[in-house]
């Protein structure tokens, strides 16, 4: 056992040879430990079998379907008739329907104002439920508890919380402010369910952020406090640097479920009247493919939408060396 | 032990006065925090309670009394009410759907995402690398880029036993696919596998087992936590999932507790308590497994995290 403490640092080459084996601390994978001479006879067969079901889901469900896409997105097809090619029409009307461009806006508008206010809160709270005292598990389930709802039932609540006799009017109407239209105003509909969405989405952010935050080793506070450094440079200084691994990757993960916002609009504004302030990219892919079953114009506008996580996702993972540091 | 040296009564009743202020001033920063982190909980928690009070009350209530009064009774007949709503199905219909669907989905996600992630952690194979970082790259796609092929594929699908005679209007789009791998799952399951030490797997080998003995035998055992955070995971996208019952299934006694609620809350519109009681009663199941696996959850999500 003392051996193997020993070879985990860079040991000397004469101890090594001494050892029956290489040492395992410095194998990163079983292959490496072989003489270069190819996978173990017969292993790439098991690995064949193993990977079966996934390889046919990859071409079949998911990769194959990216690509067929794209070939549907320059059909005109209503599923009765064959398709018939129009080239880049969709694409090309897409980008003068007004509300295309509704949806388009008003899922920039939602990412744009979504994703930093549920990470801002979401640190906070982590913030304020970072305590090391008992009972502390029971209190954390109190704010934790949206994370595994629903939703359409949340949506459901919450349609009632905004409605004219809800909560929040009556809260309004004890501070003497006439009551507001919520969802069904055009100009806080988008707003309202911003709201409700980043309510929902707070826990798990907090989830990543306090096992972010208990990460962080307690010297690194202690050096800042022996230089006097109050709870504001400790955060600026150690707290936020240290937590920006853990802010990337919950800003990936908003950003990327921001631009699919669907239940909660499907269920509170109903946006299949005309004038709908509300519609998204998500719900807009919903009505022409599942509703009129435009399945080219469908197929386009789902692209559009996988274009703008794509290039949204690359320029974030560029930005990483500016500001994430890792430990 | 650092008691005073000597023994006089008089510094030792002063220090241990001081010792009981300090004490006290403790008592009170505690009972700060603790009420303070219990008011932000409430605070948290305002729509689940608004939800039950209202589910309790009757509809005058509703719209008359203040709306932070307790119920003047226990307006239970809400939930009767809402059960029994819809003609010819009651709520009991989309629970049993639901739970069809979520189940089937986490057990063929268990199966095939533990299968793959085998592969991916211990075995060694040509183009290894890539195959996983195509699948790392499914995680990021929308999956709404894939909504029209599958529902393509799915109606070509012949079913002998719908009215479409297709896959369309029955509940196999919503977990077959389960069946065919994951990417959250293999990536979760390969992240906890890569922690388990290979010399069991050597020892095994070298006596004569083959790596699906191995992996029966030694890895699915000792990942039992992580296969609980990947059915817990998989069991709540399924069961909370709108968009995908909502474009498959076609009539009423399919429908999931989604799309049942989402139709109901149609049908019933203003009618708060008796949609408040349907809303809580779809919710109650996962907040129970909640409770009962919270640390699964958290442990879910961080694995997820922290290691990406």
């Amino acid at each position: 056992m003392a051996s193997s403490s020993d070879l985990t640092s860079p040991g000397s080459p004469a101890r090594q040879e001494a050892t029956p084996r290489p040492p395992p601390g410095r194998t990163p994978a079983a292959g490496s430990v072989r003489p270069r001479r190819g996978p173990r006879a017969g292993e790439e067969r098991w690995a064949l079998l193993f990977l079966a079901p996934t390889l046919i889901g990859l071409a079949v469900l998911s990769a194959g379907p990216i690509l067929a896409t794209l070939g549907i997105s320059l059909t005109s097809w209503d599923m009765l008739t064959a398709p018939k090619f129009v080239a880049l029409e969709n694409y090309t009307n897409l980008l003068s329907d007004d509300r295309f461009l509704k949806a388009l806006r008003n899922t920039f508008f939602y990412t744009a104002v979504s994703v930093p206010l549920g990470l801002g809160l979401a640190l906070a709270l982590a913030m304020i439920v970072n305590q090391r005292i008992r009972g502390i598990a029971w209190i954390r389930t109190m704010y934790f508890l949206p994370l595994v709802t629903s939703s359409t039932a949340i949506a459901i609540v919450w349609l009632w919380m905004y409605s004219p006799t809800g909560l929040f009017n009556t809260a309004l109407s004890i501070v003497g402010i006439s009551p507001l239209r919520w969802v069904a105003d055009p100009t806080l509909a988008m707003p309202s369910i911003i709201a409700m969405s980043t309510w929902q989405g707070l826990p798990a952010n907090v989830i990543i952020f306090l096992a972010g935050l208990q990460g962080i080793p307690t010297e690194y506070y202690d050096a800042v406090s022996v230089d006097g450094a109050g709870r504001w440079a400790r955060f600026r200084f150690v707290t936020l640097p240290l937590l920006t691994p853990s802010i990337f990757f919950t800003g990936i993960l908003a950003l990327i479920g921001a631009f699919q916002v669907f239940d909660q609009v499907y269920v509170m504004a109903n946006p299949g009247k005309p004038g709908d302030p509300t519609i998204t990219l998500v719900y807009f892919i919903y009505e022409s493919g599942f509703r009129n079953f435009h399945m080219g114009v469908a197929s386009a506008a789902a692209w559009i939408l996988f274009l703008i996580v794509a290039v949204f996702t690359l320029i974030y993972f560029r930005t990483q060396n500016r500001w994430v540091h890792y430990q | 032990m650092s008691a005073p040296s000597v023994p006089a009564p008089s510094p030792r009743d002063s220090w241990s006065a001081h010792s009981s202020r300090r004490r006290l001033a403790r008592i009170g920063r505690r009972v700060t925090l603790y009420a303070g982190l219990v008011m932000g909980g409430l605070a948290m928690m305002i729509p689940f309670l608004w939800m039950v009070s209202t589910s309790l009350k009757t509809r005058r209530e509703v719209f008359s009394s203040a709306p932070f009064s307790f119920p003047t009774g226990l307006h239970w007949e809400n939930y009767s009410n809402m059960w029994f709503a819809l003609p010819g199905v009651t709520f009991g219909t989309f629970f049993q759907n639901s739970l069809f669907i979520a189940c089937m989905a986490t057990v063929g996600q268990l199966i095939t995402c533990s299968m793959a992630a085998y592969a991916f952690a211990v075995l060694d194979f040509r183009g290894k690398r890539i195959l996983f970082a195509l699948i790392l790259a499914t995680l990021i796609i929308p999956f709404q880029v894939t909504l029209v092929p599958n529902f393509v594929l799915y109606r070509y699908l012949p079913w002998p036993f719908s009215d479409s005679g297709n896959w369309i209007g029955t509940n196999l789009p919503l977990w077959v696919w389960a069946f065919f791998g994951g990417a959250f799952g293999t990536f979760l399951l390969r992240q906890f596998f890569l922690t388990i030490p290979t010399d069991l797997a050597d020892a095994a080998r070298v006596d004569g087992a083959n790596p699906w003995h191995i992996f029966l035998n030694i890895y699915v055992p000792l990942a039992r936590p992580a296969l609980a955070t990947l059915a817990i995971f998989q069991f709540m996208w399924s069961w909370n999932d709108l968009l995908d019952p909502l474009i498959y299934l076609r009539d009423l006694p399919s429908y999931t507790t989604t799309v049942g609620l989402a139709f109901f809350q149609g049908q019933y519109i203003g009618n708060w308590p008796v949609m408040m009681a349907g809303a809580l009663v779809s919710l109650l199941p996962m907040i129970i497994l909640f409770l009962v696996a919270q640390r699964y959850f958290v442990r879910g999500i961080t694995l997820s995290g922290l290691k990406g």
